[in-house]
Protein backbone atom coordinates (compact mmCIF):
# COMPACT_ATOMS: atom_id res chain seq x y z
CA UNK A 1 0.00 0.00 0.00
CA UNK A 2 1.01 2.88 -0.43
CA UNK A 3 2.68 2.90 -3.72
CA UNK A 4 1.93 5.21 -6.92
CA UNK A 5 0.62 1.72 -8.72
CA UNK A 6 -2.56 0.99 -5.53
CA UNK A 7 -3.63 4.85 -6.22
CA UNK A 8 -5.96 6.15 -8.71
CA UNK A 9 -5.52 9.34 -10.70
CA UNK A 10 -7.83 11.44 -8.53
CA UNK A 11 -5.46 10.09 -5.37
CA UNK A 12 -1.99 11.13 -7.26
CA UNK A 13 -3.22 14.22 -8.00
CA UNK A 14 -4.43 15.57 -4.69
CA UNK A 15 -1.14 13.39 -3.13
CA UNK A 16 0.76 16.19 -5.15
CA UNK A 17 -0.52 18.74 -3.13
CA UNK A 18 0.45 17.43 -0.03
CA UNK A 19 3.45 19.48 0.75
CA UNK A 20 1.41 22.86 0.29
CA UNK A 21 -1.95 21.48 2.29
CA UNK A 22 0.74 20.83 5.18
CA UNK A 23 2.38 24.41 4.82
CA UNK A 24 -1.11 25.73 5.31
CA UNK A 25 -2.11 23.38 8.35
CA UNK A 26 0.72 24.33 9.91
CA UNK A 27 0.33 28.24 9.45
CA UNK A 28 -2.94 27.74 10.63
CA UNK A 29 -2.35 24.89 13.62
CA UNK A 30 1.19 26.45 14.35
CA UNK A 31 1.80 22.76 15.49
CA UNK A 32 3.39 20.11 13.75
CA UNK A 33 1.14 17.26 15.40
CA UNK A 34 -2.17 19.71 14.52
CA UNK A 35 -0.52 20.37 11.12
CA UNK A 36 -0.36 16.61 10.32
CA UNK A 37 -4.02 15.47 12.14
CA UNK A 38 -5.30 17.99 10.31
CA UNK A 39 -4.02 17.12 6.45
CA UNK A 40 -4.86 13.33 7.58
CA UNK A 41 -8.44 14.63 7.99
CA UNK A 42 -8.36 16.66 4.88
CA UNK A 43 -7.61 13.66 2.65
CA UNK A 44 -10.29 11.26 4.36
CA UNK A 45 -12.99 13.87 3.94
CA UNK A 46 -11.85 14.13 0.15
CA UNK A 47 -11.36 10.52 -0.68
CA UNK A 48 -15.24 10.36 1.02
CA UNK A 49 -16.80 12.83 -0.75
CA UNK A 50 -18.87 11.93 -3.53
CA UNK A 51 -18.42 15.09 -5.42
CA UNK A 52 -14.99 15.54 -6.99
CA UNK A 53 -13.72 18.46 -8.84
CA UNK A 54 -13.83 18.47 -12.71
CA UNK A 55 -11.81 18.90 -14.77
CA UNK A 56 -12.42 22.74 -14.73
CA UNK A 57 -12.34 23.05 -11.01
CA UNK A 58 -9.03 23.48 -9.04
CA UNK A 59 -8.53 20.92 -7.16
CA UNK A 60 -6.27 22.13 -5.15
CA UNK A 61 -8.42 25.19 -4.22
CA UNK A 62 -11.05 22.39 -3.49
CA UNK A 63 -8.46 20.81 -0.77
CA UNK A 64 -7.51 23.77 0.83
CA UNK A 65 -11.32 24.33 1.23
CA UNK A 66 -11.89 21.39 2.52
CA UNK A 67 -8.73 21.87 5.25
CA UNK A 68 -9.95 24.94 6.24
CA UNK A 69 -13.59 23.79 7.23
CA UNK A 70 -12.08 20.93 9.12
CA UNK A 71 -9.66 23.34 10.77
CA UNK A 72 -12.90 25.94 11.63
CA UNK A 73 -15.60 23.61 12.43
CA UNK A 74 -13.59 21.05 13.95
CA UNK A 75 -10.10 21.00 14.82
CA UNK A 76 -9.74 24.49 16.11
CA UNK A 77 -12.09 24.41 18.42
CA UNK A 78 -11.55 21.25 20.93
CA UNK A 79 -7.86 22.18 20.34
CA UNK A 80 -6.39 24.27 23.17
CA UNK A 81 -3.55 26.10 20.98
CA UNK A 82 -0.37 24.89 21.28
CA UNK A 83 2.80 26.63 19.71
CA UNK A 84 5.84 24.61 18.42
CA UNK A 85 9.16 25.98 20.68
CA UNK A 86 11.02 25.79 17.46
CA UNK A 87 9.48 25.13 14.49
CA UNK A 88 11.25 22.80 12.42
CA UNK A 89 10.82 25.15 9.06
CA UNK A 90 13.22 27.74 10.37
CA UNK A 91 15.76 25.53 10.04
CA UNK A 92 14.69 24.38 6.84
CA UNK A 93 14.36 27.80 5.47
CA UNK A 94 17.96 28.47 6.22
CA UNK A 95 18.92 25.57 5.20
CA UNK A 96 17.23 26.24 1.53
CA UNK A 97 18.22 29.51 1.32
CA UNK A 98 19.90 30.83 -1.46
CA UNK A 99 23.30 29.57 -2.05
CA UNK A 100 25.81 32.61 -2.40
CA UNK A 101 26.39 36.43 -2.28
CA UNK A 102 23.40 37.64 -0.41
CA UNK A 103 22.27 34.30 1.19
CA UNK A 104 22.74 34.76 4.30
CA UNK A 105 20.65 38.12 4.43
CA UNK A 106 18.12 36.69 2.45
CA UNK A 107 17.96 34.01 4.80
CA UNK A 108 17.41 35.95 7.86
CA UNK A 109 14.90 38.00 6.12
CA UNK A 110 13.46 34.85 5.34
CA UNK A 111 13.58 33.70 8.47
CA UNK A 112 12.17 36.47 10.34
CA UNK A 113 9.59 37.27 8.12
CA UNK A 114 7.85 33.43 8.50
CA UNK A 115 8.65 33.82 12.08
CA UNK A 116 6.47 37.56 11.73
CA UNK A 117 3.68 35.79 9.77
CA UNK A 118 3.51 33.32 12.28
CA UNK A 119 2.64 35.23 14.91
CA UNK A 120 -0.02 37.31 13.23
CA UNK A 121 -3.52 36.77 14.69
CA UNK A 122 -5.31 33.83 12.41
CA UNK A 123 -7.40 35.83 10.22
CA UNK A 124 -4.64 37.80 9.00
CA UNK A 125 -1.88 35.09 9.01
CA UNK A 126 -3.93 32.52 6.70
CA UNK A 127 -4.64 35.56 4.00
CA UNK A 128 -1.21 36.38 3.71
CA UNK A 129 -0.35 32.50 3.60
CA UNK A 130 -2.57 32.05 1.51
CA UNK A 131 -1.53 35.20 -1.00
CA UNK A 132 1.86 34.53 -0.07
CA UNK A 133 2.85 31.49 0.41
CA UNK A 134 0.09 29.78 -2.33
CA UNK A 135 -0.15 32.84 -5.11
CA UNK A 136 -3.89 31.94 -4.68
CA UNK A 137 -5.93 34.97 -6.22
CA UNK A 138 -8.24 37.41 -3.70
CA UNK A 139 -11.85 35.20 -5.09
CA UNK A 140 -10.20 31.59 -4.46
CA UNK A 141 -8.62 32.68 -1.12
CA UNK A 142 -12.07 34.24 0.07
CA UNK A 143 -13.35 30.48 -1.45
CA UNK A 144 -11.23 28.55 0.68
CA UNK A 145 -12.07 30.85 3.49
CA UNK A 146 -15.89 31.19 3.23
CA UNK A 147 -16.20 35.19 3.52
CA UNK A 148 -16.53 38.28 0.58
CA UNK A 149 -13.44 39.02 -1.72
CA UNK A 150 -13.45 42.80 0.04
CA UNK A 151 -12.38 41.12 3.36
CA UNK A 152 -9.35 39.31 1.51
CA UNK A 153 -8.26 42.56 0.27
CA UNK A 154 -9.10 44.58 3.42
CA UNK A 155 -6.88 41.93 5.29
CA UNK A 156 -4.16 41.48 3.14
CA UNK A 157 -3.74 45.41 3.23
CA UNK A 158 -3.44 45.34 6.97
CA UNK A 159 -1.00 41.99 6.65
CA UNK A 160 1.22 44.27 4.33
CA UNK A 161 1.02 47.09 6.29
CA UNK A 162 2.09 45.65 9.55
CA UNK A 163 4.75 43.80 8.04
CA UNK A 164 5.96 47.04 6.46
CA UNK A 165 5.99 48.59 10.10
CA UNK A 166 8.03 45.79 11.50
CA UNK A 167 9.93 45.25 8.57
CA UNK A 168 10.42 49.10 6.72
CA UNK A 169 9.89 49.88 3.28
CA UNK A 170 11.85 47.17 0.68
CA UNK A 171 14.39 49.03 -1.96
CA UNK A 172 14.39 46.45 -4.19
CA UNK A 173 17.03 44.28 -2.22
CA UNK A 174 15.30 43.71 0.99
CA UNK A 175 13.83 45.61 3.89
CA UNK A 176 15.58 48.65 4.25
CA UNK A 177 15.81 47.91 8.40
CA UNK A 178 18.10 45.49 7.54
CA UNK A 179 20.57 48.32 6.93
CA UNK A 180 21.38 47.33 3.13
CA UNK B 1 -7.57 56.10 -10.18
CA UNK B 2 -6.11 60.32 -9.25
CA UNK B 3 -2.29 61.26 -9.53
CA UNK B 4 0.60 58.97 -7.49
CA UNK B 5 -2.11 58.92 -4.47
CA UNK B 6 -4.62 56.73 -6.29
CA UNK B 7 -1.74 54.88 -8.45
CA UNK B 8 -0.12 53.63 -5.04
CA UNK B 9 -3.06 52.66 -3.57
CA UNK B 10 -3.45 50.17 -6.61
CA UNK B 11 0.29 48.99 -5.78
CA UNK B 12 -0.47 45.73 -4.04
CA UNK B 13 -3.25 44.43 -6.76
CA UNK B 14 -1.35 45.14 -9.37
CA UNK B 15 1.74 43.15 -7.60
CA UNK B 16 -0.87 39.98 -6.91
CA UNK B 17 -2.02 40.39 -10.55
CA UNK B 18 -5.48 41.10 -9.48
CA UNK B 19 -5.67 44.80 -11.53
CA UNK B 20 -7.91 44.50 -14.62
CA UNK B 21 -9.64 46.70 -17.46
CA UNK B 22 -9.62 50.13 -17.31
CA UNK B 23 -7.75 50.65 -13.50
CA UNK B 24 -5.54 48.37 -15.13
CA UNK B 25 -4.52 50.39 -18.86
CA UNK B 26 -4.55 53.61 -16.09
CA UNK B 27 -1.96 52.23 -13.83
CA UNK B 28 0.08 51.61 -16.26
CA UNK B 29 0.07 54.28 -18.51
CA UNK B 30 0.63 56.43 -14.83
CA UNK B 31 3.42 53.95 -14.00
CA UNK B 32 5.20 54.64 -17.48
CA UNK B 33 5.74 58.52 -16.54
CA UNK B 34 6.58 58.54 -13.03
CA UNK B 35 9.68 56.88 -11.09
CA UNK B 36 8.34 57.64 -7.86
CA UNK B 37 5.75 55.00 -8.28
CA UNK B 38 7.82 52.43 -10.40
CA UNK B 39 10.01 52.72 -7.25
CA UNK B 40 7.20 51.72 -4.78
CA UNK B 41 6.04 49.48 -7.45
CA UNK B 42 9.67 47.75 -7.29
CA UNK B 43 9.79 47.47 -3.66
CA UNK B 44 6.35 46.23 -2.84
CA UNK B 45 7.38 43.36 -5.72
CA UNK B 46 10.61 42.70 -3.64
CA UNK B 47 7.91 42.61 -0.68
CA UNK B 48 5.64 39.67 -1.91
CA UNK B 49 8.81 37.71 -3.18
CA UNK B 50 10.65 38.04 0.08
CA UNK B 51 6.98 37.07 2.20
CA UNK B 52 6.78 34.32 -0.93
CA UNK B 53 9.81 32.18 -0.15
CA UNK B 54 9.49 32.60 3.24
CA UNK B 55 6.60 31.05 3.39
CA UNK B 56 7.59 27.91 0.60
CA UNK B 57 8.28 25.66 3.75
CA UNK B 58 7.57 23.62 5.33
CA UNK B 59 7.57 20.44 3.56
CA UNK B 60 5.18 17.46 4.52
CA UNK B 61 7.00 15.27 6.88
CA UNK B 62 7.82 11.36 4.87
CA UNK B 63 5.83 9.48 7.59
CA UNK B 64 2.92 11.99 7.26
CA UNK B 65 3.21 11.83 3.27
CA UNK B 66 3.00 7.60 3.76
CA UNK B 67 0.24 7.87 5.68
CA UNK B 68 -1.61 9.65 3.61
CA UNK B 69 -0.63 7.86 0.38
CA UNK B 70 -1.82 4.57 2.29
CA UNK B 71 -5.15 6.17 3.10
CA UNK B 72 -5.32 7.48 -0.58
CA UNK B 73 -4.49 3.80 -1.46
CA UNK B 74 -7.17 1.99 0.42
CA UNK B 75 -10.06 4.25 -0.18
CA UNK B 76 -9.70 4.53 -3.90
CA UNK B 77 -9.56 0.59 -3.64
CA UNK B 78 -12.13 0.42 -1.31
CA UNK B 79 -14.26 2.87 -4.16
CA UNK B 80 -13.68 1.23 -6.91
CA UNK B 81 -14.75 -1.82 -5.64
CA UNK B 82 -17.48 -1.33 -5.03
CA UNK B 83 -19.15 -0.26 -8.31
CA UNK B 84 -18.84 -3.45 -10.37
CA UNK B 85 -19.80 -5.21 -7.25
CA UNK B 86 -22.92 -2.86 -6.56
CA UNK B 87 -23.55 -3.46 -10.43
CA UNK B 88 -23.38 -7.06 -10.46
CA UNK B 89 -25.21 -7.32 -6.79
CA UNK B 90 -28.34 -6.02 -8.84
CA UNK B 91 -27.59 -8.54 -11.19
CA UNK B 92 -26.97 -11.30 -8.87
CA UNK B 93 -30.40 -11.15 -7.03
CA UNK B 94 -32.85 -9.06 -9.67
CA UNK B 95 -34.07 -12.00 -11.29
CA UNK B 96 -34.80 -9.66 -14.59
CA UNK B 97 -36.18 -11.90 -16.73
CA UNK B 98 -35.89 -11.35 -20.80
CA UNK B 99 -38.94 -11.59 -22.95
CA UNK B 100 -37.32 -11.79 -27.05
CA UNK B 101 -38.51 -9.05 -29.09
CA UNK B 102 -37.44 -9.67 -32.55
CA UNK B 103 -35.52 -6.49 -32.99
CA UNK B 104 -32.26 -6.32 -34.38
CA UNK B 105 -29.80 -5.33 -31.26
CA UNK B 106 -27.99 -2.02 -31.40
CA UNK B 107 -24.69 -1.34 -29.44
CA UNK B 108 -25.00 0.35 -26.07
CA UNK B 109 -23.97 3.56 -27.13
CA UNK B 110 -27.17 4.74 -27.33
CA UNK B 111 -28.53 2.69 -23.95
CA UNK B 112 -25.12 4.42 -22.20
CA UNK B 113 -26.11 7.94 -23.62
CA UNK B 114 -30.26 7.25 -22.77
CA UNK B 115 -28.45 6.34 -19.03
CA UNK B 116 -26.37 9.59 -18.83
CA UNK B 117 -29.03 12.08 -20.06
CA UNK B 118 -31.71 9.70 -17.20
CA UNK B 119 -29.57 10.43 -14.42
CA UNK B 120 -28.33 13.89 -15.19
CA UNK B 121 -32.20 14.77 -15.21
CA UNK B 122 -32.77 12.71 -12.32
CA UNK B 123 -29.78 14.78 -10.29
CA UNK B 124 -30.70 17.92 -11.56
CA UNK B 125 -34.59 17.02 -10.29
CA UNK B 126 -36.16 16.66 -13.80
CA UNK B 127 -36.90 13.33 -13.75
CA UNK B 128 -39.65 12.82 -11.41
CA UNK B 129 -39.77 9.18 -10.21
CA UNK B 130 -42.89 7.38 -11.06
CA UNK B 131 -42.69 4.96 -7.91
CA UNK B 132 -40.77 6.06 -4.98
CA UNK B 133 -39.96 3.66 -2.25
CA UNK B 134 -37.04 2.16 -1.04
CA UNK B 135 -38.91 -1.15 -0.82
CA UNK B 136 -37.40 -3.44 -3.83
CA UNK B 137 -40.87 -5.69 -4.05
CA UNK B 138 -42.95 -2.20 -4.19
CA UNK B 139 -40.26 -0.70 -7.20
CA UNK B 140 -40.32 -4.21 -9.18
CA UNK B 141 -44.27 -4.14 -8.64
CA UNK B 142 -44.31 -1.11 -10.45
CA UNK B 143 -42.27 -2.19 -13.85
CA UNK B 144 -44.66 -5.56 -14.04
CA UNK B 145 -46.29 -5.37 -17.20
CA UNK B 146 -44.67 -1.52 -18.33
CA UNK B 147 -41.43 -3.24 -19.74
CA UNK B 148 -40.64 -6.36 -21.99
CA UNK B 149 -39.19 -8.06 -19.31
CA UNK B 150 -39.82 -9.38 -15.32
CA UNK B 151 -38.37 -7.51 -13.01
CA UNK B 152 -37.74 -8.68 -9.50
CA UNK B 153 -35.00 -6.05 -7.86
CA UNK B 154 -33.26 -7.44 -5.16
CA UNK B 155 -32.73 -6.63 -1.26
CA UNK B 156 -28.92 -6.41 -1.31
CA UNK B 157 -27.45 -7.82 1.44
CA UNK B 158 -24.61 -5.95 2.95
CA UNK B 159 -21.45 -7.42 4.03
CA UNK B 160 -20.63 -8.79 7.29
CA UNK B 161 -20.28 -5.78 9.47
CA UNK B 162 -20.73 -2.94 6.73
CA UNK B 163 -23.81 -0.86 6.69
CA UNK B 164 -25.44 -0.83 3.41
CA UNK B 165 -23.92 1.21 0.79
CA UNK B 166 -26.87 2.37 -1.44
CA UNK B 167 -30.16 2.95 -1.01
CA UNK B 168 -33.08 2.17 -3.64
CA UNK B 169 -35.11 5.28 -3.97
CA UNK B 170 -37.47 4.72 -6.81
CA UNK B 171 -38.25 4.19 -10.57
CA UNK B 172 -40.03 4.93 -13.72
CA UNK B 173 -40.09 4.32 -17.69
CA UNK B 174 -37.30 6.14 -19.70
CA UNK B 175 -38.71 5.88 -23.46
CA UNK B 176 -36.18 4.08 -25.84
CA UNK B 177 -36.15 3.07 -29.83
CA UNK B 178 -39.82 3.53 -29.48
CA UNK B 179 -40.52 0.90 -26.13
CA UNK B 180 -39.83 1.20 -22.22
CA UNK B 181 -36.11 0.93 -20.62
CA UNK B 182 -36.41 0.69 -16.45
CA UNK B 183 -34.98 3.21 -14.61
CA UNK B 184 -34.00 3.00 -10.97
CA UNK B 185 -32.85 5.20 -8.66
CA UNK B 186 -30.15 4.50 -6.12
CA UNK B 187 -28.31 6.55 -3.89
CA UNK B 188 -24.83 6.28 -2.46
CA UNK B 189 -23.58 8.36 0.36
CA UNK B 190 -25.85 11.45 -1.03
CA UNK B 191 -25.21 10.90 -4.18
CA UNK B 192 -27.66 9.44 -6.78
CA UNK B 193 -26.19 6.39 -9.00
CA UNK B 194 -28.67 5.44 -12.00
CA UNK B 195 -29.30 2.19 -13.52
CA UNK B 196 -31.32 1.54 -16.72
CA UNK B 197 -32.02 -2.24 -18.52
CA UNK B 198 -33.46 -2.88 -21.59
CA UNK B 199 -33.67 -5.94 -23.35
CA UNK B 200 -30.47 -7.14 -25.05
CA UNK B 201 -32.40 -7.29 -28.03
CA UNK B 202 -32.03 -3.65 -28.37
CA UNK B 203 -28.74 -2.98 -27.13
CA UNK B 204 -25.44 -4.98 -26.44
CA UNK B 205 -22.53 -3.57 -24.50
CA UNK B 206 -19.56 -2.42 -26.53
CA UNK B 207 -16.52 -0.90 -26.18
CA UNK B 208 -14.77 1.17 -23.04
CA UNK B 209 -12.58 -0.90 -20.21
CA UNK B 210 -13.36 -4.15 -19.63
CA UNK B 211 -13.29 -5.09 -16.40
CA UNK B 212 -14.15 -9.29 -15.63
CA UNK B 213 -15.64 -10.39 -12.86
CA UNK B 214 -17.36 -13.70 -12.03
CA UNK B 215 -18.94 -14.94 -15.58
CA UNK B 216 -19.65 -10.76 -16.28
CA UNK B 217 -17.79 -8.54 -18.39
CA UNK B 218 -18.32 -4.45 -17.48
CA UNK B 219 -17.60 -1.94 -19.81
CA UNK B 220 -16.47 0.86 -18.32
CA UNK B 221 -16.71 4.46 -19.77
CA UNK B 222 -17.14 7.61 -19.23
CA UNK B 223 -19.42 10.35 -20.60
CA UNK B 224 -20.23 13.83 -19.38
CA UNK B 225 -18.40 13.15 -16.93
CA UNK B 226 -20.25 10.48 -15.03
CA UNK B 227 -18.65 7.02 -15.32
CA UNK B 228 -20.78 4.49 -16.88
CA UNK B 229 -21.08 0.64 -16.48
CA UNK B 230 -22.60 -1.48 -18.93
CA UNK B 231 -23.23 -5.20 -19.28
CA UNK B 232 -25.89 -7.77 -20.20
CA UNK B 233 -26.70 -10.90 -18.43
CA UNK B 234 -29.72 -13.11 -19.09
CA UNK B 235 -30.96 -11.40 -22.35
CA UNK B 236 -30.90 -8.40 -21.00
CA UNK B 237 -28.71 -4.86 -21.08
CA UNK B 238 -27.61 -3.03 -17.91
CA UNK B 239 -25.92 0.80 -18.23
CA UNK B 240 -25.02 2.15 -14.51
CA UNK B 241 -24.61 5.81 -13.97
CA UNK B 242 -23.04 8.13 -11.35
CA UNK B 243 -20.20 10.47 -10.75
CA UNK B 244 -18.84 7.91 -8.39
CA UNK B 245 -15.07 7.42 -9.19
CA UNK B 246 -13.77 4.54 -11.06
CA UNK B 247 -10.58 3.16 -11.79
CA UNK B 248 -11.19 0.41 -13.91
CA UNK B 249 -10.18 -2.80 -13.90
CA UNK B 250 -7.03 -2.87 -11.83
CA UNK B 251 -8.79 -1.73 -8.74
CA UNK B 252 -10.72 -4.62 -8.61
CA UNK B 253 -8.29 -7.35 -8.76
CA UNK B 254 -6.27 -5.17 -6.39
CA UNK B 255 -8.99 -5.73 -4.50
CA UNK B 256 -10.21 -8.99 -5.56
CA UNK B 257 -6.99 -10.90 -6.78
CA UNK B 258 -7.07 -13.38 -4.73
CA UNK B 259 -9.01 -16.40 -4.58
CA UNK B 260 -10.58 -15.21 -1.14
CA UNK B 261 -11.21 -11.77 -2.44
CA UNK B 262 -12.97 -12.97 -5.73
CA UNK B 263 -15.41 -15.03 -3.74
CA UNK B 264 -16.52 -11.89 -2.63
CA UNK B 265 -17.41 -11.03 -6.80
CA UNK B 266 -18.22 -14.40 -7.25
CA UNK B 267 -20.75 -14.05 -4.50
CA UNK B 268 -22.31 -11.23 -6.72
CA UNK B 269 -22.37 -12.73 -9.76
CA UNK B 270 -25.77 -14.03 -11.88
CA UNK B 271 -27.44 -17.20 -10.58
CA UNK B 272 -27.03 -20.24 -12.66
Amino acid sequence: MGDAGAQGEFGQAALAHLDRLYAFAHALARNRQAAEDLVQETYLRALRSRRRPGPDENLRGWLFTILHNVWRNEVRRRRPESLDAHPEWAAALVAKGPAAGEAVEGQRTAVRLAAFVDALPEHLREVMVLRFGEGFSYQRIAEILGCPAGTVMSRLARGRALVRQAFGSWNGHGPREEGR
Amino acid sequence: MTGCEGARALVPAYVDGELVGEDLRAFESHLAGCPGCREALHAETAMAEDLGRSLAAPTAPPELRRRVADSIGAAERRRSWWWPAAAAAVVAAAGWVAVARPLPARPASELVSVAVDSHLRYARGQLPLEVRSDRAEEVSAFFAGRVPFHVVLPDYPAPLGEPKPYALEGGRLVAMRGDYAAYVAYRMDGQPISLLVTSSSLATPAGGELVRSGALTFHLESQAGLNVITWTDNGLTYALASDVSVEGARSCLVCHGSREERRKIDGFGPRT
